[in-house]
């Protein structure tokens, strides 16, 4: 019994927790476990799973269709570059984004759950690395596995392993520097979209319309203007991007006729603007939730 | 029919802030139509108007996009709100829920595509005396908005992510598989738009040539707008009330 004299009304026996605290470290590690567990759907129900598995699986269709060319010729027929892979999987990477990112962000703001989070050790710039990173682990699965299948059917499909591998080691920095730059560029841009608003419909159409229109539209503005032009309208276009930076760290260059080829810039530029674009991006997701009413 | 429906959907879709939000989608043609016009290098307008800027932008990028707002946004915001119940439980049929719903996101999406479309050709085909490159296309684009409309309000009923689906039809079917597998063309509204556009448009096969010729692009319109609508009021009237509405 409490001493009769204190707190006999407001101590309604209650036990204190002294066990050990785990703290933000902790809660930052389990958020960021539980968001990427999220994305794909796992510890939801089947509806959420669907689309996320299935457009994973649908980015690894050139690399099986290429390891199924080298496992039946017996020449090795490069079919499908590593240095042009996203070229084939943009549209599925961009679907990919436009269903994740906006559950990712919105569902704790539509569900008003998100003053839970900010009450305990978890600090909002916490809240915010844990999504995007979540977001950006993710997509790992979409672009730097399928380029590993790649890299590895490719050695199969060839006799000799060994000197397959010991010739081709180099392509390894180039393949992971990639698909680590990309995840975070298109995580970050899909995010600080689905970051400012709770409503789905909203965010999954810009952040598609982000990717495709600015895709179609600078285009043809690189086609038809000049130059500079042009390479300010490649600067705004994701995809462009990606395609340029990719080609630079490979070191390849893109074709005469298309519009990178067509504006004809170094490489570097596109690498650049997909990292100061990715810093801009995180910086804005973390000013939201900084302003956020929770 | 039933005007109320009409009306209240009316007021659904016009909301300040969907407004804005396809405004923004509705202004890059006409942007991109004025960049052309001031900035460009050697351009033959024509040829950029029939290859670029209707098959291209409008017709294979905005007049999806509006639609698939307009359309998921008629029938499948009552659901995600949870007003379809009120609306569901009144007696009358489902027919004239889906029908008022189906005109609406069409008014909706062949307006924005009317103006953007009239707007940005007559930028882009300015002083070449040939307007009817621009008006043969944007009125391939509201009919072409009919069946896209039908097909994302079906979508709308049939899942609660008509959205990612419609994206998909949009972006990887129409945008991906139809240009690998060339026989996939006839399952393609996309195709049978450019196709009624080509026919009204008259323009010559040096500058545009659809796939698919007129007669399959009117039978594949029609079944569309047909097999679409008829699922979806089907699929409502086999609709029950659940717990969580």
């Amino acid at each position: 019994m409490p001493d009769a004299t204190q707190g006999s009304i407001y101590d309604l026996g209650y036990r204190g927790y002294d066990g050990p605290r785990l703290g933000r470290g902790y809660a930052l590690l389990s958020l960021y476990i539980h968001s990427l567990r999220g994305v794909f759907g796992l510890g939801r129900r089947t509806g959420s799973k669907v689309f996320p598995i299935g457009l994973t699986v649908l980015a690894f269709i050139p690399a099986v269709i290429q390891l199924g060319i080298g496992a039946l010729t017996e020449s090795t027929v490069e079919f499908f570059h590593a240095h042009s892979y996203y070229g084939y999987t943009q549209v599925i990477l961009a679907l990919f984004c436009a269903a994740a990112a906006p559950p990712l962000a919105g569902r704790d703001q539509q569900t008003h759950t998100l003053s839970l989070y900010f009450s305990r050790s978890l600090e909002r710039m916490d809240y915010a690395m844990a999504k995007f990173g979540a977001l950006a682990t993710a997509l790992l699965a979409l672009t730097l596995a399928p380029q590993v299948v790649l890299f590895i059917g490719n050695g199969l499909a060839g006799n000799d392993l060994r000197g397959y591998f010991g010739d081709e080691w180099t392509q390894v920095v180039p393949i992971v520097a990639s698909a680590v730059v990309l995840c975070a560029f298109i995580a970050a841009i899909s995010l600080v979209i689905a970051a400012q608003t709770p409503r789905r419909a909203y965010s999954t159409v810009s952040i598609l319309a982000v990717f495709m229109l600015t895709w179609i539209v600078s285009s043809i503005v690189a086609e038809l203007t000049e130059r500079e032009i042009g390479l300010a309208a490649l600067l705004l276009s994701p995809f462009h991007m990606m395609r340029g930076f990719t080609l630079f760290l490979f070191g390849e260059t893109p074709g005469a006729t298309s519009p990178l080829g067509i504006v004809d810039y170094p490489g570097w530029i596109y690498l650049l603007a997909a990292i100061a674009w990715t810093a801009l991006a995180g910086y804005l997701i973390y000013r939201r939730y900084e302003g956020i009413n929770a | 029919m039933n005007r109320v429906v009409f009306s209240i959907t009316l007021q659904q879709v016009a909301g300040k802030r969907r407004t804005l939000f396809i405004g923004l989608f509705a202004l890059i043609p006409v942007v991109l139509a004025v960049l052309v016009r001031t900035a460009g290098a050697n351009v033959e307008h024509e040829q950029w108007a029939a290859e670029g800027l209707f098959p291209v932008v409008i017709i294979g990028a905005l007049l999806p996009l509006a639609a698939l707002i307009f359309g998921t946004a008629v029938l499948g915001s009552e659901f995600e709100e949870g007003t379809a119940v009120y609306l569901l439980t009144k007696p009358i049929p489902r027919r004239a829920i889906v029908l008022p719903k189906l005109i609406v996101a069409w008014l909706a999406t062949g307006v924005v595509l009317l103006l953007t479309g009239s707007i940005a050709g007559m930028v882009a085909l300015a002083g070449t005396g040939d307007m009817q490159i621009a008006l043969g296309f944007t009125i391939a684009t509201v009919i072409g908005a009919l069946a896209y409309s039908a097909l994302f309000v079906m979508l709308s009923v049939l899942t609660s992510h008509a959205l990612i689906v419609g994206l998909g039809y949009v972006f990887l079917w129409e945008g991906v598989v139809t240009g690998l597998f060339t026989g996939t063309r006839i399952l393609s509204i996309r195709e049978y738009t450019l196709a009624i556009g080509d026919m009204l448009s008259g323009t010559p096969d040096v500058l545009f040539q659809a796939h698919l010729s007129e007669t399959g692009a009117i039978v594949g319109l029609v079944a569309v707008v047909g097999l679409a609508t008829w699922f979806a009021i089907a699929q409502l009237e086999r609709w029950e009330i659940t717990a969580g509405g």
